[in-house]
């Protein structure tokens, strides 16, 4: 029994003793700010109370922390999670980025809490105050909403021009494209392939088409998409919204394209999929090293459960409405 | 007994539940048996895209082989004979997967555009649900001009 006690003893001892070391969660980057300043001049302060109250604690240098959050052990974790956070979206350097940018970040955001990822679980697990309301998200969703107004310019593009574009043909082995950082090559030819969806981007004024290949296009006239088989390829082709003067939206300038392509083995590191990105004219490819997919995969971790595809395809073929 | 039952019926409702996953086709978008259409333009290859925001549609115009290869290498609009162009229009809905996004919902109409070997462009307009050929297409003038102003969309 008094062993025991005398390790309870030097137990509560090693507690006490860790108390004054380990990070300060609140001042990981030594620019601790007591004040609740306003933080995000052009958002209105309703919006930015929801924000401050979800999200401030681990994205901006004005945390509001709890007593338990604190205490060694745990402010290991907290430390960690606010340094991840604001990696991602800091709101206390909100000011200083430009209106698109901005207006992105808000989407972002906002799908990710949408889609039950944010406020993280484990944070909201003793945090139930940071929880968004139904009435909150609703407000969140009427104001990002109002930031993207289409605009109407009568601006001319180089898709005006009196220039078709150069294709490169399908197939062809040798594209002089620099492959993407995970090692895989630029698929030249997608635009021959059958479309299964488009996408109007209204929050960042975009818009898509998405191709596939014939294997995935098989796969949906056969109706097995879940999981999609090997060797299916998407090509999902962004260029920027380009509204004209009678009201239509027309494709302007080209952004990128992204290919999904499935290998489950091969690719079993990347959750079955190759991903990678071409930007702009040149078709740079995208990512500093080949850990850029975990990008792609934070992005697309909502639509797991559809092997990761966010495309509802329709059928190229034509089908049988049922009875 | 009982409850050993309803334990082993629930695990299968359960088992099954989980590795069940059904594919997820927007057959409302596509075309279906029930539709009236001389070609499905959906296995054609697309030219470009647009959208009207303001009727909350949006459009892909496709062609066939001969119209499709002669876009990508012409923009005057002098298709070939034999070319046929599509374009197609979809009422949009909301992307309940993404927040910021509208992804087709079902067909509006198809607008055909077929180059016979003499004289003008023919246009004819599909519409309703099913699609059925519309007799005297209201605006077929400004329709075929919009159509043929559209470029291939612009990729490197």
């Amino acid at each position: 029994m008094k062993k025991i006690g005398f390790i309870l003893l030097i137990l509560l001892a090693c507690f006490t003793v860790a108390q004054f070391f380990g990070p300060d969660p609140e001042n990981i980057s030594g620019e601790k700010s007591h004040s609740r300043s306003k933080l995000l001049t052009n958002v209105p302060d309703h919006v930015e109370n929801i924000l401050r109250n979800s999200c401030f604690d681990c994205h901006s240098s004005q945390p509001d922390l709890s007593w338990f959050d604190r205490i060694t052990p745990a402010n290991y974790l907290v430390a960690s999670h606010i340094r991840e956070g604001r990696e991602a979206l800091d709101f206390s350097k909100w000011d200083s980025l430009p209106t698109p940018q901005q207006n992105a970040k808000l989407y972002y955001a906002l799908n990710k809490v949408l889609a039950g990822e944010m406020p993280l679980p484990s944070y909201t697990l003793l945090h139930r105050d940071a929880e968004l309301t139904t009435e909150e998200i609703r407000t969140l969703k009427t104001y990002i909403n109002s930031l993207t107004p289409r605009k109407y310019a009568e601006r001319e593009t180089k898709t005006m021009e009196n220039k078709p574009p150069e294709m490169l043909p399908p197939g062809k082995k040798d594209t002089g494209i620099a492959p993407s950082p995970n090692g895989i090559n630029y698929v030249p030819g997608y635009r021959d392939w059958k479309v299964i969806s488009t996408t109007d981007r209204f929050d960042n004024g975009s818009m898509r088409i998405i191709y596939a290949n014939d294997i995935a296009v098989e796969a949906i006239r056969s109706g097995h998409t879940n999981p999609w088989p090997d060797g299916s390829i998407f090509a999902k082709t962004a260029w920027k919204q380009q509204p004209v003067k009678d009201g239509v939206v027309r494709t302007g300038d080209f952004i990128q394209v992204e290919f999904m392509i499935k290998d489950s083995r091969k690719y079993r590191d990347t959750k079955g999929w190759g991903w990678a990105r071409w930007r702009g004219d040149n078709l740079a490819p995208y990512g500093e090293n080949k850990n850029f997919a975990e990008e792609c995969i934070t992005c697309h971790r909502p639509v797991e459960n559809s092997d990761y595809v966010f495309t509802t395809p329709l059928n190229p073929a034509i089908f049988t409405k049922p009875e | 007994m009982k409850t050993l039952k309803l334990i082993f019926l629930l695990s299968i409702t359960w088992l099954t539940g989980c590795s069940f996953s059904p594919s997820n086709i927007n057959t409302d978008a596509s075309v279906s048996t029930e539709d009236r259409l001389p070609e499905n333009p959906l296995a054609e290859k697309a030219i470009t895209s647009s959208i009207n925001p303001a009727k909350g549609t949006m459009s892909t115009l496709y062609g066939n082989q001969t119209a499709y290869a002669y876009a990508g290498a012409n923009r005057d609009k002098q298709y070939p004979k034999g070319s046929i162009l599509f374009e197609v229009t979809w009422k949009q809905k909301a992307d309940s997967l993404w927040f910021g996004a509208n992804i087709p919902r079902e067909i509006f109409s198809v607008e055909r555009v077929f180059f016979p070997e003499k004289g003008k462009p023919v246009y004819e307009l599909y519409i309703g649900n099913p699609l059925r050929k519309k007799a005297e297409p209201v605006q077929s003038v400004k329709r075929l001009a919009f159509i043929l102003s559209e470029n291939m969309a612009p990729s490197p």
